[in-house]
């Protein structure tokens, strides 16, 4: 039952990548301008790290480990969740599409992510990929199966959080139709925050970006654990164990938001 | 004169009365401000002095970008290459007066809109709480508006040829796309030009993309104020004369569909 649903979802999110296909070089330039923007924004901070020497004790090196997990964890959730976006949800509730979607046999949620799956953000979570292992050699970490989980874990339950954000916006989004830019705070402030190491921040942001839209804490401890840190002391060693509950319970809220915003969807009449 | 004054006045007005961007805006300006502030202050911590900059000068950057982002980087920079491809720019061709100079009016509107609504405000409440390096007098404050303002007409510019490629290509985000990374990292946007290695900044440092963010950051800051808006003028009226004459060029193999 569950694997038959789900192939649905895979050869409609199938038929969505073969036709970016469609459009070879159109595809290549915006995955290449995904990625570029990865390596410019590190290059750039490479430069400014390297002038200083070091940021709240922790060297360049280590801190473009954060920037590289932050930005694969950007890439990862925008391949599945970009059409949630205020802009582009607001467009499909606009024009009708979603009345559509509701009253098809599937889930709206399987079937929005599915058929507008963002190959594009590949390139994004590639270069942010490709930071975390540049960053790591230059930071001598030596690799072994635990460190390498942990890089997993961090990027995954980023990913998570990013798209636990973006869920909860769609839910705004139907509610307003409109839907607001004001999110991006979240998305894009939030996983810049946690580029740098959290203790840098006062308590008031870094409570926020641990524990309520925790992309910090799924960053963060995860990547002490890579570097081989300790981190500030008072910090349990245990608190690893906590990211992925903390990061599934946010996307969980996600979904409920998603879900509520969908009961109080009336749609706009066109 | 006084169309071009109207067109000035109706983009104003129509920037202004988005009040809910405006909050959202201003939102974001001021978490990312907060956040750069925070890095700042960190990297600082040990230091007093890195390529010429300290603390203020670092924070009057921070604040003096998350004031100018939306006039350098306009959501409406697509316009002009949709006006293209849709055939409605041709009327604009038909109007009286100077094509250009209309277009420039009405950006500019809106970009003081912005600069009235977003930017001032911006880093007048960062001015209060930080201690940031700002004009002492009232004359170093009308350069800064100054230098602002053309940072404004640059970015105009720059908006005018990004669309300008909608003449020749219907995939004219594409080549925005790629160059985009480069012009948002040697622009400053990422970290002041100052702190690239010599000869990088030598080379950035003559490129128009400093008349957006470092000149107005260099007015503010006072250092090499009167040299950093000679720049501005200069590249305004360079950027002024290419943009005419793409204008000049795609007025003439302008395609327009029927129907």
């Amino acid at each position: 039952m569950v694997a038959e649903a789900l192939g649905v979802y895979l050869r409609l999110a199938a038929a969505t990548v073969r036709a970016t296909t469609r459009r070879p070089a159109y595809l290549v330039v915006r995955t290449v301008a995904a990625a570029l923007i990865v390596v410019l924004e590190v290059a750039g901070v490479a430069l400014l790290l390297d002038r200083f020497g070091s940021v709240g004790g922790w060297r360049p090196a280590e801190v473009l480990l954060l920037f590289g997990m932050a930005f694969a964890g950007q890439g990862l959730a925008l391949v599945f969740g970009n059409s949630l976006e205020a802009e582009k949800l607001s467009e499909l509730v606009r024009r009708g599409t979603f009345d559509q979607v509701l009253t098809r046999p599937a889930s709206p949620l399987g079937w929005v992510v599915a058929s507008y799956v963002d190959t594009r953000f590949v390139g994004r979570m590639l270069a942010g990929a490709g930071a975390v292992v540049w960053a790591a050699d230059r930071a001598g970490v030596a690799w072994t199966a635990g460190r390498a989980g942990l890089a997993v874990l961090a990027v995954t339950c980023a990913a998570a959080v990013v798209f636990g954000i973006l869920l909860a916006a769609a839910g705004f989004t139907f509610v307003t139709v409109q839907g607001s830019e004001a999110v991006n705070v979240l998305v894009y402030g939030g996983l810049y925050l946690a580029s740098y190491p959290l203790q840098i921040y006062g308590s008031a942001l870094r409570f926020l970006f641990v524990w309520l839209v925790p992309v910090g804490l799924a960053i963060y401890v995860p990547a002490l654990g890579v570097l081989g840190r300790t981190g500030p002391p008072g910090l349990p060693g245990w608190l690893a164990w906590l990211v992925a509950p903390v990061a599934g319970a946010f996307l969980a809220a996600g979904g409920l938001a998603w879900r509520a915003g969908i009961r109080h969807y009336v749609g706009t009449g066109s | 004169m006084r169309s071009y004054l109207a067109l000035l006045g109706a983009g104003f007005q129509r920037q202004t009365s988005y009040r809910l961007a405006l909050a959202a805006g201003l939102a974001t300006n001021a978490f990312f401000g907060v956040v750069r502030t925070a890095v700042f202050f960190a990297l600082y911590r040990e230091r007093d002095r890195v390529a010429g900059l300290d603390v203020a000068d670092a924070l009057t950057y921070v604040w003096v970008l998350e004031g100018m982002f939306a006039v350098i980087w306009a959501p409406w920079v697509w316009e002009m290459a949709e006006a293209i491809r849709s055939g409605e720019f041709t009327v604009e061709l038909l109007r009286p007066g100077d094509p250009y100079l209309r277009l420039l009016a009405f950006d500019l509107g809106r970009t003081l809109s912005i600069l009235v609504t977003r930017t001032a405000p911006t880093l007048a409440v960062a001015a209060l709480v930080l201690p940031l390096r700002l004009p002492p007098t009232l004359g170093g404050l009308a350069v800064l508006a100054a230098s602002m303002l053309l940072a404004a007409v640059v970015s105009f510019q720059f908006r005018f040829l990004f669309g300008s490629a909608a003449f020749w290509t219907a995939d004219y985000r594409s080549m925005f796309m790629l160059v985009f990374p480069v012009l948002w990292l040697a622009s400053g946007f990422v970290i002041p030009v100052d702190y690239f290695p010599g000869r990088l900044r030598g080379l950035v440092d003559w490129s128009p993309l400093i008349p957006l963010l470092m000149a107005p950051v260099r007015v503010a800051t006072g250092r090499a104020a009167g040299l950093a808006v000679a720049g501005q003028v200069g590249w305004v009226l360079v950027l002024w004369l290419i943009g005419r004459l793409v204008l000049a060029v795609a007025g003439r193999r302008l395609v327009v569909h029927g129907g």
